[in-house]
């Protein structure tokens, strides 16, 4: 069974949820975890990935991404997403040597993604003659209430993270062992 | 079988966050718990033992000074109570809200329990749930810890504060302002230094109990998530989820060291000469010790551990 391509998973969310709440982080996280191998050494890997903000070149569900403050910890990155949301992420670590990097979101846009904040980190490891790459976060799901709606749900939540990171791990791939563009 | 057991004493006040107060006594022992959110479960860490079910969703446990755990479960409304030695569960209490921060009382009679979305503290009989009185504090209460004298700390997530409850009457007698998004709280074994870790601000904050005023700030980075102190006070052990490590200060607030651990390590609990170290991500804790500052073991738990908790148990 395949989960949901996110875009059509993110259409039906931004019809039914308010784009602009603003909402806390709840006290139940959910895991998210993606990886990938690459046929790539892990420094051809993280030329690609290991600008924060160059996210747009990579992965396929986002339009634009702006850099702001520079690719070390208290970096940023404002992403739009093709679906219209938009995602302003701050960098915690970046580690050049080891390949890896954190970051958290700022602040919730349920349209881009049905959470209300998460924290994630990327990582590029040897993996024989080529990569793994790894992208694992914690995020709490879009109504951190009792009674979430389905579409604010824990469910939700892993679905379209998964669905998020998975695309992105394939876009890198393609990038990085094609050469091409997104 | 009972006769000849320990008597249960004072233990650790709350769990993830806080060491207790060292405990004088002959041949005290202390058990350490873990609760995992995912596995629904209760682990006996050390000594190690089989994990316990105790049903969906535990997210923070207390130690009692009569053996007994009590574990918030956040999504399903509930506080239940554990009896650590037999592992288990007595009583399912519901809970009007959404329970997450817990502490006992010294006497081992009430529970005090923090409404993450409806930003109180409300007290209940540990014996029966029946609600007993209730506070008003900030915006999501996360960690909560109780002193000796009855006074309860309330770290304010999405307040910026921490509040200070007097539980003999059930009133707020002050705020202290931190960092952002203060998550966690460990009292120092003295008693008159309270740490608060800042998950968003990524610093600790030293508040002196006597006047309720910062007196220290230590910029740590990352997500600090859990704070304890070990039994002398002269070492406080603070966990970075976003870098995976526990980082070590002396009481003055200087780096002392910083010890790798699991993924997304969550809450920080010291008996006697080691520190147990919930590692959300990777389903493990870490024991670390503390004359080392390395780590000695990881054990496997039940999947996303978060709050641990220290049962105290003095033999005559």
């Amino acid at each position: 069974m395949r989960l949901f391509a996110p875009t059509v998973f993110l259409a039906l969310l931004a019809a039914t949820v308010p784009a602009t709440v603003v909402l806390a982080h709840g006290p139940t996280p959910q895991k998210v975890d993606q990886s990938v191998t690459i046929a790539a050494k892990p420094e051809a890997v993280w030329k690609v990935v290991g600008t924060f903000a160059a996210i747009d070149t990579w992965h396929p569900d986002v339009a634009k991404s702006e850099a702001v403050d520079g690719n070390a910890a208290g970096g940023r990155r404002k992403v739009t997403l093709k679906n219209g949301g938009t995602l302003d992420e701050g960098l915690d670590e970046m580690n050049d040597k080891t390949f890896t990097y954190s970051y958290r979101l700022s602040d919730a846009d349920l349209k881009a993604l049905p959470v209300s904040s998460y924290s994630a980190t990327l990582t590029v490891t040897p993996d024989g003659a080529g990569s793994k790459v790894e992208w694992l976060g914690r995020f709490y799901r879009g109504d951190t209430g009792n009674e979430p709606p389905e579409d604010l749900s824990d469910a939700a939540g892993k679905t379209a993270m998964n669905a998020y990171f998975a695309n992105g791990l394939r876009g890198l791939k393609a990038k990085v062992e094609g050469g091409k563009a997104k | 079988m009972s006769q000849s057991f320990a008597r249960f004493a004072l233990a650790a006040l709350l769990a993830g966050a806080v060491s207790g107060p060292a405990l004088a006594g002959n041949g005290s022992a202390r058990a350490v718990y873990v609760v995992s959110q995912e596995g629904a479960t209760l682990t006996p860490v050390a000594p190690p033992g089989a994990a316990i079910a105790v049903g969906k969703g535990p997210a923070q446990v207390a130690a009692g000074p009569d053996g007994r755990l009590y574990l918030t479960h956040s999504d399903i409304r509930a506080v239940s109570v554990v009896e650590g030695r037999t592992g288990a569960v007595l009583a399912r209490f519901p809970f009007a809200g959404q329970p997450f921060g817990v502490a006992v009382a010294p006497d081992g009679r009430g529970l005090f329990v923090g409404d993450w979305s409806g930003g109180r503290v409300v007290r209940l009989s540990a014996a029966t749930g029946a609600v007993e009185g209730s506070v008003a504090v900030g915006r999501d209460p996360a960690g909560l810890v109780l002193d000796g004298r009855g006074r309860l700390y309330v770290a304010d997530r999405e307040s910026r504060q921490v509040s200070v409850v007097d539980t003999a009457t059930m009133t707020r007698i002050g705020t202290v302002p931190v960092g952002e998004g203060p998550f966690a709280l460990a009292l120092n074994p003295a008693q008159d230094r309270l740490y608060v870790a800042n998950v968003r601000s990524g610093d600790l904050h030293a508040i002196d109990t006597a006047t309720l005023t910062g007196v220290g700030r230590a910029a740590l980075g990352g997500m600090p998530y859990g704070v304890a102190v070990s039994g002398d006070g002269a070492r406080i052990l603070v966990t970075n989820q976003q870098a995976g490590t526990l980082a070590v200060l002396d009481a003055a607030l200087q780096p002392v060291a910083t010890i790798p651990v699991g993924r997304y390590p969550e809450g920080v609990a010291v008996a006697g000469d080691r520190a147990y170290v919930a590692n959300w991500f990777s389903d493990s804790v870490s024991v670390i010790d503390l004359s080392s500052l390395a780590e000695t073991a990881r054990l496997p738990v039940g999947e996303g551990p978060r709050g641990l908790a220290v049962l105290s148990q003095e033999t005559p």
